[in-house]
């Protein structure tokens, strides 16, 4: 049986609204994606400015979008849901000025939606050009909130088998109908939440935000006409279609890659690589298909198959469903990185426009990126994350190494328990990693996929939470090793000053962020708590209770970014400077990067001599040890890979 | 007798712009001088004496100086901060490479984002121990021995500029002042600013990105002002000289030395000032401002005549919590470039020509077109500048307009057309970003437009945000220097204190208010101000409980009490549902939490009276004017100073409109567009579709003829539709 991906739908989406080649205003496509862009900031500026949950207001987990009729996606500047779900069950010509649409059920979702905690609402927008109000686009938002209900706060269990130990799961309904809300229906949501006021909150701010985002767009719809402003939509996607034919496509040399990258553990089975494998295959040539709306010219084929089998528990992800469009738009940044500078890549928009030039093949029904109903997926982000570390990994492949190494900047970490007035709490945050190195630069440290995304300032925790932030450093030496180095990982110390649990949901705490083109991998995720005490003792990445005692210390290391290119490259000046700041250690220094050094942190003097030597030697050793592979998994890959050291598909 | 003049001095970039005011006659004259950047005080004293020689005084008439100016910080925003040491808490060395881990932009660009430097590079960060927590308890005591280590380490490296930042110290100051009499003792030649002095706000890295800025510039400033002061000094010994603030208040010059941070704005806080006081002397509340420049133009709101603050801003690329005017700042200005895009669409900025070499029509060497060029080629604005000394090159402009819309396949005037739309719907997407986030409804704003390109497309932005209409001040140059002259003494205070409205320790509030309060008191009466002039303003940061960001709203005088809580809780779920739409009164699963309290010093100056512009009939000129215009049925048809071909829509090309000579309107003066008003340094081009009314103080006010108060018929018959 062939995976269809669920294509073709029952319901238009993915067309042009205009003929190829009608004329169209240069002027009026300016002013148009400049309102579009202005739009979008202004819904998510309500929302992020009144929200509660913390993983919208601080980690800002959420966002918005603005869709044309045929569900196209308008805007760049982030990944969306998709309004597929709704059009669906909703045809266009029955929707009503004032209805907001709702949904977060992942399997109903055409794949827009990774896991339960992630609420949708959908506002269509109208015009009226004559024949009476009609949808002429839509404005979406979905943000990531606290607690859905299911196996444990947060609704995010690490042992879940089924989804339905993940959550309430609500199809796509209408949740206003004509500016009136559905009260049951909020009701049954709020009542099935551990925390239903800020549930309510939340949703009463996206819904807010987006109809305000409705009215801007009517009003551009109504000062231009329709014919205009969709002509200048076709545009705008024409536009961003051509610029990555042009700028990133053509960088890519006809042929087919292969690389693989690993989930080390889905809570429920042992530690085990769960493979997520591409096979990239650029054309220059390929001939038109206009059943699914692909110019021809170049494209990429993404091909998923190699994949492994889905996951017991909840690190699937629902990828194969109308052509993997969700999915093309997740993953399309990563090749921005093929542009010719660090500021053109920050200005290429990811909008639909990129759809036509990526065809997605995946395997047959039953893999981690095509899970079957009810397979669990709160734990979903790091199977996607390492995707775009696969596409990364894999066009580096194609470009002899110019793409970045890697990085993860996603993981929950938290505690709960009772605060000094004996109120249940829940305290949960994200905390970034390392960037990997570039071909230009080193990795950057903490920072986080999700622009925007914020840590907790200890004055605000510890201000609402019992315990004492003792620290909140850097990672020593958790940068992966290379020309450019690895940007660091957090050193976090939590001392807690009443009993309580930890809880942490990360992955890459066995495998580590990879190196390329001679950089080595980065330090993995770890837990420790009572470091230095009596009761000293490793967590697991995957914990949902593990009970910590007043008076012990929490002590949270993030991972470091891969590094690029050969270590012992580095400029001695550049390793100084590290020992300076602090980032790599005089132990560090000598096994990494063969250097040698001596005096203090605040004054560090190299011997070029004696390093001189211990790098000659040092590529000795290399040399004795036969073929380096071009990909660097860190120590803890030969773990899970009875003693290999890497895999085949990690040399070119 | 001596006269008691007041001067407002504004120094630019390129020009320092003067207003002084005689207080006793009313008199207001206004002058400008180049700033001399090699030594600002130069080009300041020329200014000063520029304008009493212009009013026959000499410095023993002058009574007060103001001062606004954006040089002491030029060096901060252009990111060249050296040397700069940090004190933080032990465990906290890296908190400014982390920062808050926000990447800007767009998803997926950790990828790519290189950082840019930190303001104190790692190495020059040390660390004390000792520790605070949220309610001001001692955790672990100062160390003093790492406090001793800490400064000499920075004296033996000779770094003199050192910012302190310890957790919770917004709750408790000790372990701060301590730092700071280690420093003195140790370390004495040190310029120190310590983060409970400069902002008494919870949320660390802010506060240490504030005070570390507060550190930066306060050497700068420092030898800026008593540069200043002295030459000053020499011309008119002892006379009150202050310095604007970012938050639309002055403060004494000496005193700025010690709170330098609070001047970083103070350039756009004087204009926004300036523009709100003439807009409301005019009869408009509710303003919307917008200031062009040569490279970008700043927008702001202004609600009966005190601008908005944020304490979200920004100082270059650093965040600074310090409140200051909220201005977004648009990079569209008189020398924006057009540029067309790899994409291949037509792009307006943010890249700017600038003064030099400026726009093609300048023929200074410019090699692209700008907005200016568009504008002379449609015919907007004059082949020459400021009153005609400084002739333009029309030819240059239109040809490479030409060579731009050759390479799009556009029409020249439709090119040239086209850049102006999409730089007026760039500021109006800025306008809303100031506006909305408010929660407030654009339609019931004037705009008042100044500066040199300010006024150009303001009529384009009354349709496309739907303002009420456009206020363009006279003398729209010096608005910024006018507004110097009408600023009280304000200082701000601000005391985290955390606690749910349920729960609200009543005393405690009061408390804190009392002794912000009396702190603000012992300012004002520092610079001079009797105990029965002081003036206090309350304010409030209120939130839900969960919500990370807080509403601020004005709170009233008097004890705090049961019913005080009550009705700050109630005007907090009113500005809630103002801003956002939705609020929980009501609600008890909803509660509020009260997190800061703030209080402001005012010490009130004598603002200035503005005289009226004198009617057609009464007014000087009024006999040479009057021969020429005609009195319509609702107004007075100004004369013109002849006519030239404009086009104001590609569509329907050029047609002869009527210029009128600013110098030359009366109060009452009426006339419809298309029309072009010129004065010195400033044009107004007025579109088809709107009228002109000068009101008494000699505003142009311009309104959409369909919205005029009184409509002329005959006007009305060739009203164009708006697109």
């Amino acid at each position: 049986m062939v995976n269809t991906a669920g294509l073709p739908t029952a319901y238009e989406h993915g067309h042009r609204l205009t003929a190829e080649g009608t004329p169209v205003d240069p002027i009026l496509v300016e002013i148009v994606q400049g309102t579009l862009a202005s739009v979008e900031m202004e819904v998510e500026t309500a929302i992020a400015r009144t929200s509660r949950s913390p993983m919208i207001r601080d980690a800002h987990d959420f966002r918005a979008g603005i869709h044309d009729r045929q569900l196209r996606k308008l805007t760049g500047r982030s990944y969306s849901a998709l309004v597929h779900p709704v059009a669906r069950d909703f045809p266009l010509a029955e929707m009503a000025e004032g209805d907001v649409f709702f949904h977060n059920d992942v399997y109903e979702s055409e794949g827009g939606i990774g896991h339960l905690p992630d609420l949708c609402v959908t506002v269509p927008v109208f015009h009226d050009s004559g024949n009476g109000p009609e949808v002429v686009a839509f404005v979406q938002a979905f943000g990531h909130h606290d607690d859905i209900g299911g196996a444990v706060p947060g609704s995010m269990p690490s042992n879940a088998t089924s989804v339905h130990e993940e959550g309430l799961s609500v199809p796509p309904i209408k949740l206003w109908d004509k500016g009136v809300p559905n009260k049951a229906a909020l009701r049954i949501m709020t009542r099935n939440s551990r925390m239903p006021d800020s549930l309510a909150a939340d949703l009463d701010a996206e819904c807010s935000a987006c109809l305000m985002g409705a009215r801007r767009l009517s009003e551009l719809f109504e000062r231009y006409g329709r014919a205009e402003i969709e002509a200048a939509f076709d545009a705008i996607l024409d536009r961003t279609t051509e610029t990555y034919r042009r700028e990133i496509l053509a960088k890519i040399p006809d042929g087919t890659y292969v690389w693989e990258d690993y989930a080390e553990h889905d809570g429920v089975d042992e530690p085990q690589l769960h493979t997520q494998r591409i096979t990239l295959t650029k054309v220059s040539d390929a001939p038109a298909d206009p059943e699914n709306g692909r110019p021809a010219g170049p494209r990429i084929i993404i091909d998923f198959t190699g994949t492994s089998p889905q996951a017991k528990g909840p690190i699937n992800h629902c990828g194969d469903y109308v052509g993997g469009n969700f999915l093309k738009k997740w993953l399309a940044p990563i090749l921005r990185n093929l542009a010719d500078t660090p500021e053109r890549m920050a200005e290429l928009d990811v909008n639909e426009g990129i759809v036509p030039l990526i065809e997605m093949r995946f395997p047959d029904k039953g893999t981690l990126l095509t899970p079957i109903y009810p397979a669990p997926t709160n734990a979903r982000t790091f199977v996607i994350l390492r995707l775009l570390g696969v596409l990364a990994g894999v066009v580096a492949k194609a470009v002899d190494g110019r793409m970045p190494a890697d990085q993860e900047t996603i993981r929950y970490t938290g505690v709960y328990g009772n605060d000094r007035d004996g109120n249940p709490y829940l305290m949960r945050e994200v905390l970034g990693g390392g960037s990997g190195g570039r071909y230009y630069a080193d990795g950057e440290d903490t920072i986080h996929v999700v622009p925007d995304s914020r840590n907790l300032p200890t004055e605000f925790t510890e201000s609402r939470f019992p315990f004492v932030v003792e620290r909140l450093g850097l990672a020593v030496d958790s940068g992966g090793a290379g020309r450019y180095r690895g940007g660091l990982g957090y050193e976090k110390h939590i001392r807690m000053l009443e009993d309580a649990h930890f809880m942490s949901i990360a992955d890459r705490s066995i495998l580590a962020c990879w190196g390329v083109k001679g950089g080595k991998a980065g330090m993995p995720f770890s837990v420790t708590i009572d470091p230095g005490g009596p009761s000293e003792r490793e967590v697991d990445a995957l914990a949902d209770a593990e009970p910590v005692k007043a008076g012990q210390v929490i002590r949270i290391r993030t991972t470091g970014g891969g590094g690029w290119g050969d270590p012992l490259e580095r400029p001695y000046d550049e390793v100084e400077r590290d020992l300076r700041w602090g980032k790599v250690s005089f132990e560090g220094a000598r096994t990494a990067y063969g250097v040698v050094a001596s005096g203090t942190k605040d004054k560090p003097s190299i011997d070029v001599e004696a390093s001189d030597e211990l790098r000659a030697e040092l590529r000795e050793q290399r040399a004795a040890a036969g073929d380096v592979p071009f990909f660097d998994r860190g120590p803890g890959y030969a773990s899970l890979a009875d003693g290999r050291t890497a895999a085949d598909v990690d040399w070119l | 007798m001596a006269r008691r003049i007041r001067i407002g001095i504004d120094t630019g970039g390129t020009f320092t712009d003067v207003v002084a005011l005689d207080e006793a006659t009313g008199d207001l004259v206004t002058t400008k001088t180049p700033s001399t950047s090699s030594n600002p005080a130069d080009g300041f004293i020329d200014g000063v004496t520029k304008v009493l020689d212009l009013m026959g005084a000499t410095g023993a008439d002058i009574s007060s100086v103001s001062h606004g100016t954006t040089v002491a910080t030029n060096k901060l925003l252009e990111g060249k901060v050296e040397r700069l040491g940090f004190v933080t808490t032990e465990g906290y060395e890296f908190m400014l490479e982390i920062a808050r881990q926000a990447v800007p932009d767009g998803y997926g660009n950790s990828y790519f984002w290189v950082k840019p430097p930190r303001i104190v590079p790692a190495d020059l960060v040390r660390t004390v121990g000792g520790r605070i927590d949220f309610q001001g308890n001692e955790i672990r005591p100062f160390d003093e021995a790492s406090a001793v280590a800490a400064a000499r380490w920075f004296r033996e490296r000779g770094v003199t500029t050192i910012g302190v930042c310890f957790l919770h110290s917004y709750a408790d100051d000790s372990h701060e002042l301590a730092m700071r009499e280690v420093l003195l003792r140790e370390h004495p030649e040190a310029v120190v600013s310590i983060s409970s002095e400069v902002l008494r706000e919870y949320r660390e890295y802010e506060r240490s990105m504030t005070t570390l800025v507060d550190a930066a510039v306060k050497p700068n400033v420092s030898r800026y002002v008593r540069n200043i002061h002295e030459r000053l000094d020499e011309l008119a010994p002892g006379i009150p000289f202050s310095i604007m603030k970012s938050n639309g208040g002055v403060l004494s010059a000496d005193e700025v030395v010690n709170q330098p941070i609070t001047t970083v704005l103070s350039g756009p806080a004087a204009g926004a000032l300036g523009a709100g006081l003439i807009a409301r002397n005019g009869g408009f509340a509710k303003v919307l401002t917008c200031d062009g420049g040569g490279t970008s133009t700043d927008v702001s709101v202004v609600l009966d005549g005190e601008p908005t603050l944020t304490t979200e801003g920004t100082v270059g690329a650093y965040p600074s919590k310090i409140p200051m005017i909220d201005v977004v700042t648009v990079g569209a200005g008189g020398g924006s470039i057009a540029w067309i895009s790899p994409e291949g669409t037509l792009k307006v900025g943010p890249q700017s020509a600038g003064a030099d070499p400026g726009p093609l029509c300048y023929a200074k060497g410019g090699t692209e077109p700008t907005i200016t060029d568009a504008h002379v080629v449609l015919g907007r604005i004059p082949p020459h500048l400021l009153g005609g000394e400084i002739p333009l090159d029309v030819d240059a402009a239109r040809a490479g307009i030409e060579e731009l819309a050759a390479r799009l396949g556009l029409d020249p005037t439709r090119c040239a057309t086209g850049i102006l739309e999409i730089s007026a719907w760039n500021q109006a997407n800025a306008l809303r970003q100031v506006s909305v986030k408010r929660g407030l409804d654009v339609r019931d704003f004037m705009l008042t437009t100044f500066g040199g390109s300010g006024s150009l497309l303001a009529c384009r932005l009354v349709d496309i945000l739907g303002l009420a209409g456009v206020v363009v001040p006279p003398n729209p140059g010096n608005v910024s220097a006018f507004g110097l002259l009408t600023v009280d003494v304000k200082n701000d205070y601000v005391q985290t204190a955390v606690a749910r409205h349920s729960a609200l320790d009543l005393a405690a509030v009061q408390a804190t208010f009392d002794d912000l309060t009396a702190r603000a008191a012992k300012a004002l009466a520092a610079e001079g101000f009797s105990a029965d002039e002081h003036q206090f303003a309350r304010s409030i940061d209120l939130r839900y409980f969960g919500q990370a960001f807080e509403v601020r709203v004005p709170a009233p005088d008097g004890p705090v009490d049961a019913a005080y809580a009550e009705g700050v809780a109630a005007a907090f779920h009113e500005a809630h549902r103002a801003l956002y739409g939705y609020d929980f009164s009501g609600d008890p699963t909803q509660q509020v939490e009260w997190v800061n309290l703030r209080v402001t010093g005012i010490g009130p100056i004598t603002r200035p009276e503005l005289r009226p512009l004198g009617g057609a009939d009464t007014g000087p000129g009024a006999g040479e004017s009057s021969e020429e215009s005609a009195r319509s049925s609702v107004g007075i048809l100004p004369k013109t100073r002849g006519s030239r071909q404009v086009c104001f829509d590609a569509d329907d090309g050029y047609a002869a409109t009527p210029v009128y000579w600013r110098p030359d309107l009366r109060a009452g003066d009426r006339f419809a567009g298309p029309a072009i008003v010129e004065e010195f340094g400033s044009t107004v081009p007025v579109h088809p579709g709107f009228e002109v009314r000068v009101d008494d103080f000699g505003n142009l006010v311009i309104r959409r003829e369909s919205d005029s108060p009184a409509t002329e018929p005959s006007a009305a018959a060739t009203q164009e539709g708006t697109h």
